[in-house]
């Protein structure tokens, strides 16, 4: 067996550089206002992930999914023929929201307020002393938004024209996506957190490994190695507003006994079901969704914005296997709680971050090259957000 | 008449963590662990670490459906293990920082969860 010598070289500034080397300004990160044309801009412009097709697993299905920036409230269905539908969860009489529980199996949805009753396809179905109204049943339907999915990810548009489809936003990631643990996915273990920080800060933490050894000291201490001490990736790819990097792969890591024990669970379990046990990769998309393609720890973060200074993240690991042996058990345990550790060290110092850019302090953050992944998510932003306020003074309604 | 033992044989050395460790929701044992002492967690995890293989192996012989109610309770022991053991093994003296922002996030869903 040979050893291979570790040479890691980090991807060089010079070839990073056209993604920009200008620092950036501060104030969008903690502006209302700049927060409210993000939302017109971007999240009513942009397909977002809200669920799995694994939590619709029959005809009849159904969940409901909160978009607070937007106070919108979205249920989706399974309908009869196993298509999946998307409406709003307001009731068209008199807006009253439909549906109070979060998921479940329901072939009629009836408003609690008249009891308007509507299909799985969004039809009215029946309505009280309908007669006395001055419509027809069929102009009553819900009010149906795009749905589309994308390697098991269930995608929904906010409008209901969008500029490009699901497919042609994605792009050729499609297919890497395709091979992920996600796109076969038939269970998740789910956590969610809030922080009191602006929705880009949230997402950054996540886009460089820059503060690994500061704020990761002992649970990413196998993350970084001699000659990668940041544990900075391989590579870094962009695709559009999407982003990718290419974990590094070290050589050397330092784990601990239960720790690699745990782990060999993970890897025994993750063999058994077939996955790419290589897979190194990180998918950024566009605009609040990433992913790692790790088989042992396969996790996504939908990134949600609540507010200019409140955000919720909503960390899956997704899962393919049927049996409910113990160590496959104990893997999925293990694997939730490492990623949950990680995201509880990183929680005060995006809220830090926050209070920092809100006192006004700074007109300007800097990014180093190896933080070229949030420069990139910045770039991205900015010019739907100035498309959108040029489109606005010129008058016109629906540039993007 | 010995009282009936509370986890399968070979595991009696586990049978005192049955009252704080034998969780059944992922969301309690994070909450277990976040409620728990530096010693309590110590002692559990030096008691189980080297046993939770063989515990595995041996549940690892018929579907989770099919346990006996010991087998659960050994179950949901290598399940709470496996937070316990990031704390005493990773997080170590900085479990306490670690533990006052973990308090913030809730476990909403579980495969592990049976
Ligand atoms: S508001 Fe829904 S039936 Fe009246
Ligand atoms: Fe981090």
């Amino acid at each position: 067996m040979t050893i291979q010598t570790d040479t890691f070289q980090p991807v060089a500034k010079e070839d990073l550089a056209f993604v920009g080397t200008e620092p950036v300004p501060a104030l969008p990160y903690y502006d209302p206002h700049y927060f409210d044309l993000e939302v017109e801009a971007i999240f009513r412009k942009s397909w977002l992930q809200v669920a799995h097709v694994c939590e619709l697993p029959e005809a009849g299905s159904f969940i409901v999914r909160e978009l607070e920036f937007a106070h919108v409230s979205i249920l989706i269905t399974r309908n009869r023929n196993g298509d999946l539908r998307a409406f709003h969860n307001v009731c068209t009489h008199r807006g009253t929201q439909l549906v109070q529980e979060r998921a479940g199996k329901r072939a009629l949805f009836s408003c609690p307020y008249h009891k308007w009753t509507f299909s799985g396809d969004g039809e009215l179905m029946s309505a009280p002393d309908f007669e006395r109204f001055y419509i027809d049943k069929s102009d009553c339907n819900l009010v149906e938004l795009p749905v589309d999915t994308c390697a098991g990810m269930i995608f929904v548009h906010l409008d209901p024209e969008p500029q490009m489809g699901l497919a042609e936003f994605i792009g050729p990631l499609a297919e890497r996506l395709n091979t992920l643990t996600v796109a076969r996915a038939t269970s998740f273990s789910e956590y969610t957190y809030e922080v009191a920080a602006n929705w880009k800060l949230t997402y950054d933490n996540f886009q460089e490994n820059y503060h690994l050894r500061f704020i990761h000291p002992r649970s990413g201490e196998a993350a970084g190695g001699e000659s990668n001490p940041f544990g900075y990736p391989s590579h870094y790819g962009f695709h559009g507003p999407h982003r990718t990097q290419t974990i590094w792969s070290n050589p050397d890591p330092a784990v601990k006994p239960f720790q690699l024990f745990a782990f060999a669970e993970g890897v025994k379990v993750s063999i058994k079901d077939g996955l790419d046990m290589s897979n190194r990769d990180y998918f950024g998309i566009f605009p609040n969704l990433f992913l790692l393609g790790n088989a042992v720890t396969p996790f996504s973060q939908c990134i949600y914005p609540i507010s200019v200074d409140r955000t919720r993240s909503v960390i899956r690991l997704y899962w393919v296997g049927d049996d409910d042996k113990a160590s496959r058990r104990f893997a999925q345990e293990y694997a939730m709680a490492t990623a949950l550790d990680i995201h509880s060290e990183d929680r005060a110092v995006i809220e830090a971050g926050h209070r920092g850019l809100r006192s006004g302090a700074l007109r300007h953050i800097q990014f180093q090259s190896q933080e070229v992944l949030c420069r990139h998510l910045f770039n991205e932003v900015d010019a739907r957000v100035q498309r959108y306020r040029a489109a606005q003074r010129e008058g016109k309604q629906h540039e993007c | 008449m010995s009282v009936e033992s509370q986890l399968p044989a070979g595991f009696e050395s586990l049978e005192r963590f049955v009252p704080q460790w034998c969780i059944g929701r992922s969301c309690d044992r994070l909450q277990a662990r976040l409620n728990s002492t530096a010693r309590e967690r110590a002692d559990f995890f030096a008691a189980a670490k080297d046993i939770a293989p063989a515990a595995l192996e041996m549940l690892d012989r018929k579907p989770s459906s099919d346990y006996t109610v010991q087998e659960t309770r050994l179950m949901n022991l290598c399940l709470a293990l496996a937070h316990i053991a990031l704390a005493v093994e990773i997080q170590g003296p900085d479990e306490d920082h670690h533990a006052a922002s973990a308090k913030y996030i809730a476990i909403t869903r579980s495969a592990a969860d049976r």
